[in-house]
């Protein structure tokens, strides 16, 4: 009878924990970006192998980005010129390519804090700006845009002291394209020579 | 006296003809506003030049300029060139408080004014940056910022032999900065001692490029196209400086 008891106590318990254990990020587009940046400072600095770091930085990407809607933002007006098998193409390659570039950048970091500072929605993008802090420097500025589409925040773009990631990666693209001719075809090649496959 | 004089008639001359050589490159691309963010910041009617200057750079860069700043960095400990970063950018203070009183940023001007009077002499002509430590963190300004809150846009892209990113505003900026407000250089000049603008040049140089090293190498490695992709960071870096760090209207 006790067993039992103790039996139903374990599971009202784990019922009751249930909606807080599944991988879902937060449902506040700050409690997103607090969620993040800590992860991305205790998960993906330090010392470890090039794959792990960039296996952990493409877990938390995806569940922290929207990284279709970057891609297609990246991409800009060339979007539409490009062929549905070119947009699917470019759209894996997007997200490889943004793993291997950025990945690597976190292996410098170490001793960071990191913290947010504020939050200001305006329309269903929400404005979340955070500082980083290095013992010995000045704190970093990271502004965060966070869009959030039924019930689901996303990140869109991250703009550290003011260089926005989505508005860099479009501008050099659009650069690759414009050289190639002006075919999406140029930038698929140059990303798949970049990535590796 | 005299050669003081002299120097900054020749300075003010100086100036004046890039300020009047400029003009026209200053004022076509404000009067021909650009569309959408997107053609801001992809405008780049220089753009053969500037990768041509761009492929200079990088040779001029890899045989003398990333050795320099490496030998740089493997002779001295950090601590030393931390001390002559700080005393560099002390010695900057003169400028930054200039562009702070022409940008009407007053309460920035006091706080420059407070860490030269403090650095430069609790902090041992300014290898110790003692200011901060007093709540008094440092800021950067220069004539380029000045003109670019007087409403000068940032057009065209211009990336120079050596020098590196820049446009006709920042351009005219660097050389009034440095022939006109600067005091060091005049009187260094007066006294028969231009070792000391050339060895300040110098070392602002290594010691920048020094602290750049890893960041370059991984730009160089890691972007398709590391041209557009320095030309857009640093635009929009420049234009965040302009606003002393309060956010853009976003896209």
């Amino acid at each position: 009878m006790r067993r039992l008891l103790l039996k139903i106590t374990i599971l009202a318990a784990a019922l009751f924990m249930l909606p807080a254990v599944p991988p879902a990020m937060a449902e506040t587009p700050k409690g997103l970006v607090e969620q993040l940046g800590d992860k991305a400072i205790r998960q993906l600095t330090g010392d470890m192998p090039r794959s792990e770091r960039e296996s952990r930085f493409q877990n938390l990407l995806s569940s922290g980005f929207d990284v279709d809607a970057i891609g297609r933002f990246t991409l800009g007006r060339y979007w539409n010129q490009a062929s549905p098998a070119e947009q699917q193409e470019y759209l894996k390659l997007f997200e490889k390519f943004i793993v291997q570039a950025y990945a690597a950048r976190f292996a410098e970091y170490a001793g960071e804090q990191f913290r947010v500072v504020s939050d200001r929605a305006d329309g269903e993008v929400t404005l979340v700006q955070s500082q980083i802090f290095k013992p010995g420097s000045q704190p970093a500025r990271v502004d965060w845009r966070v869009r959030t589409t039924s019930g689901q925040p996303k990140i869109v773009d991250v703009v550290v002291e003011g260089v926005s990631m989505a508005v860099t990666q479009r501008s050099e693209f659009a650069a690759v394209i414009q050289r190639s001719g002006g075919r999406v075809a140029g930038l698929i090649r140059a990303l798949r020579d970049k990535t590796g496959g | 006296m005299r050669a003081w004089t002299k120097l900054r008639a020749q300075a003010t001359r100086l100036s004046a003809v890039a300020l009047f050589a400029l003009a026209p490159v200053i004022l076509v691309p404000v009067m021909a506003s650009p569309a959408t963010a997107q053609d801001a910041y992809d405008a780049d009617p220089l753009e053969e030049i500037n990768r041509a200057v761009y492929d200079f750079n990088r040779v001029l860069d890899g045989l003398l300029l990333k050795p320099a700043a490496m030998i740089y960095r493997g002779v001295l400990p950090e601590e030393v060139r931390d001390g002559i970063r700080n005393a560099l950018d002390n010695l900057q203070g003169p400028v930054i408080l200039a562009n702070d009183l022409m940008q009407g940023e007053f309460g920035r001007a006091q706080v420059t004014a407070e860490r030269f009077a403090i650095n430069t002499t609790v902090g041992v002509l300014g290898i110790f940056d003692a200011a901060s430590r007093y709540g008094r963190p440092r800021h950067q300004e220069d004539f380029g910022q000045t003109l670019g809150t007087w409403g000068v846009g940032d057009a065209p892209y211009l990336l120079l032999p050596v020098l590196g990113p820049s446009n006709p505003r920042d351009l005219t900026g660097l050389l009034v900065d440095s022939f006109v407000i600067d005091p060091w250089t005049h009187i260094a000049r007066a006294n028969d001692a231009d070792w000391f603008t050339y060895t300040r040049f110098g070392l602002n140089f290594v010691d920048t490029r020094s602290r750049n090293i890893e960041a370059l190498d991984d730009i160089e490695r890691n972007q398709i196209d590391p041209y557009s992709f320095i030309r857009t960071t640093w635009r929009q870096r420049r234009a965040n400086d302009v606003r002393n760090g309060r956010p853009a209207p976003g896209p």
